[in-house]
């Protein structure tokens, strides 16, 4: 994690230490370690930018007000994620329904369509492949829609967020086989969705 | 191979990809594919599932991190300072400062401590907030907001103690942006280092002047040097209109190849390249350096699509 960061662990305790003592550089600092992934999974989460801007807000305040109950006893990132994984869940689980978030989808002006997204990306390239990858991006869209929030979470941690089974247990107060279960029903039904493109 | 061992070998294929099986585990899939071609199959499709599971992924952009950013430090100036923060600060470094270091038991450090306690108190006692110790001293004509310090204390005639406080007191000045001692005052607040909230109030005032060289100059420094990045977007916003000066393009080119933040850097190109249709060798120069440096996906499209639209080549020669 730390090369991921970049930020060596001792770097990082002295920031925390700095921050718990009122230096609000030193918690600017210790956001912008990680403030890019915390965006990146509510997004990818919410599919919306105004309730991913929302959790990246509530959480980071979160963890301002407390951080001096911060005692060590984890790693930085895993009481940060803890946070962030539960404002999640619970927006997501706001939601209840799939059908309330494709109709979200739906409404467009505001709401991020992955495939916006790869298309902007991609532009270049091939047209077969462009529809493909197209194509591939709209059923990955949909069958997340149809994961429960707690298979979603653990997919997009795993996948996108390259986080261990370990790590992930930890940050969801459950154990590794329970995020292994969890991972391997939300990949089978993946692949059952996307079974004949790929 | 029997259908029994392919199964188990097939349903660990995706955990195998992740590097979450076991050692053994990791061990047996990796020896039955070497010799199974229909399971050595079925691992090349969960390659190719991944794959295109990695292509479908988000990417956020640079401006919604950036307004993120800029929102969670606008609602940080709103938050008061967590009580136990500033509790915690003086505290811990006393008490750090008396703790048994190493194999020493500390215990001569003890009567240093609470000798250390009793100076404090007695120098805390001295320092004292200006609300409760001047409740009384209205009558000396002391009114609006101030910070004091006990500096002497002496025994006067008649029983009366005479007191010395140093005193900072606020005051309000109200003017135009062309009367100098208000400029005075917003070229220095331009540069205070212990506020950026500050800072980036006063380049937002500087903007009704941009066109004078003095402000001009204040906001290319802080869009060059300020340690913060929501200070020198306003900088970069305050010189908007003067995107075509040539001092500032020099300035935007060294934002797009240097800045660390790609909020700005995407702000940068943009201003660069808005009239698209007259890109100048300078600009286009660094168009080609960005795209071997580059590390934000935006800039580096919108840089390829610029030297595509001026038929220059995206190789830097």
């Amino acid at each position: 994690l730390a090369q991921k960061t970049g930020l060596q662990p001792a770097d990082e305790t002295a920031l925390i230490r700095a921050a718990q003592q009122g230096d609000k550089d030193a918690f600017e600092q210790l956001v912008r370690v990680y403030d890019q992934s915390v965006l990146r999974l509510a997004m990818n989460l919410l599919r919306s930018p105004d309730d991913a801007q929302d959790v990246y807000q509530e959480a980071f305040l979160r963890v301002y007000r407390s951080l001096n109950n911060f005692r060590f006893d984890c790693s930085f990132h895993t009481w940060l994620y803890r946070i962030v994984t539960n404002l999640c869940l619970d927006q997501m689980r706001k939601r209840k329904t799939r059908k309330e978030e494709s109709a979200a989808l739906a409404a467009g002006e505001g709401e991020l369509n992955r495939m916006d997204v790869l298309a902007e990306e991609r532009v270049e390239g091939d047209p077969q492949r462009n529809l493909m990858s197209r194509e591939i991006g709209q059923r990955v869209n949909h069958v997340l829609g149809g994961l429960s929030p707690r298979e979603r979470m653990v997919f997009e941690l795993r996948h996108y967020q390259g986080l261990r089974l370990r790590r992930i247990g930890e940050i969801l107060g459950t154990t590794e086989e329970a995020a292994k279960n969890c991972l391997f029903r939300a990949t089978q039904k993946m692949r059952a969705a996307l079974g004949d493109l790929v | 191979m029997s259908d029994t061992a392919c199964d188990k070998v097939q349903s660990q294929l995706g955990l195998y990809l992740y590097g979450e099986l076991t050692f053994d585990e990791e061990e047996r899939v990796e020896t039955h594919v070497e010799s199974c071609a229909g399971c050595a199959a079925a691992l090349e499709k969960e390659r190719e599932f991944h794959a295109a599971l990695d292509k479908a992924e988000n990417q956020t952009s640079p401006s919604l991190l950036w307004e993120s950013r800029q929102n969670l430090r606008d609602r940080l100036e709103l938050e008061p300072q967590p009580e136990s923060a500033a509790v915690l600060g003086w505290w811990s470094r006393f008490v750090s400062s008396i703790r048994p270091v190493g194999g020493f038991d500390g215990a001569w450090m003890r009567p240093a401590g609470a000798l250390a306690l009793v100076a404090l108190g007695f120098f805390g006692s001295r320092l004292v907030p200006s609300g409760s110790m001047l409740g009384g001293l209205t009558s000396m004509g002391i009114t609006g907001p101030q910070t004091s310090r006990v500096r002497f204390i002496e025994p006067a005639d008649n029983g009366r103690i005479q007191i010395v406080l140093d005193e900072t007191r606020q005051r309000t000045i109200t003017g135009e942006l062309t009367d100098q001692e208000i400029r005075g005052l917003l070229m220095s607040a331009a540069k205070d280092p212990s506020d950026p909230g500050l800072r980036a109030e006063t380049m937002s005032l500087l903007n009704a002047d941009a066109k004078s060289a003095d402000i001009r100059g204040v906001l290319l420094y802080a869009l060059r040097h300020d340690q913060n990045a929501g200070v020198r977007l306003k900088a970069l916003e305050s010189l908007r209109p003067f995107a075509n000066d040539s001092e500032v393009r020099t300035a935007l080119t060294e934002v797009l190849l240097n800045d660390n933040n790609p909020g700005l850097r995407a702000q940068a190109i943009d201003l660069l390249t808005q009239d698209s249709d007259d890109i100048d060798r300078q600009v286009i120069g660094v168009l080609q350096e960005l795209m071997n440096r580059e590390s934000n996906a935006y800039v580096r499209q919108r840089s390829q699509r610029l030297l595509e639209a001026v038929n220059a080549s995206a190789e830097i020669y």
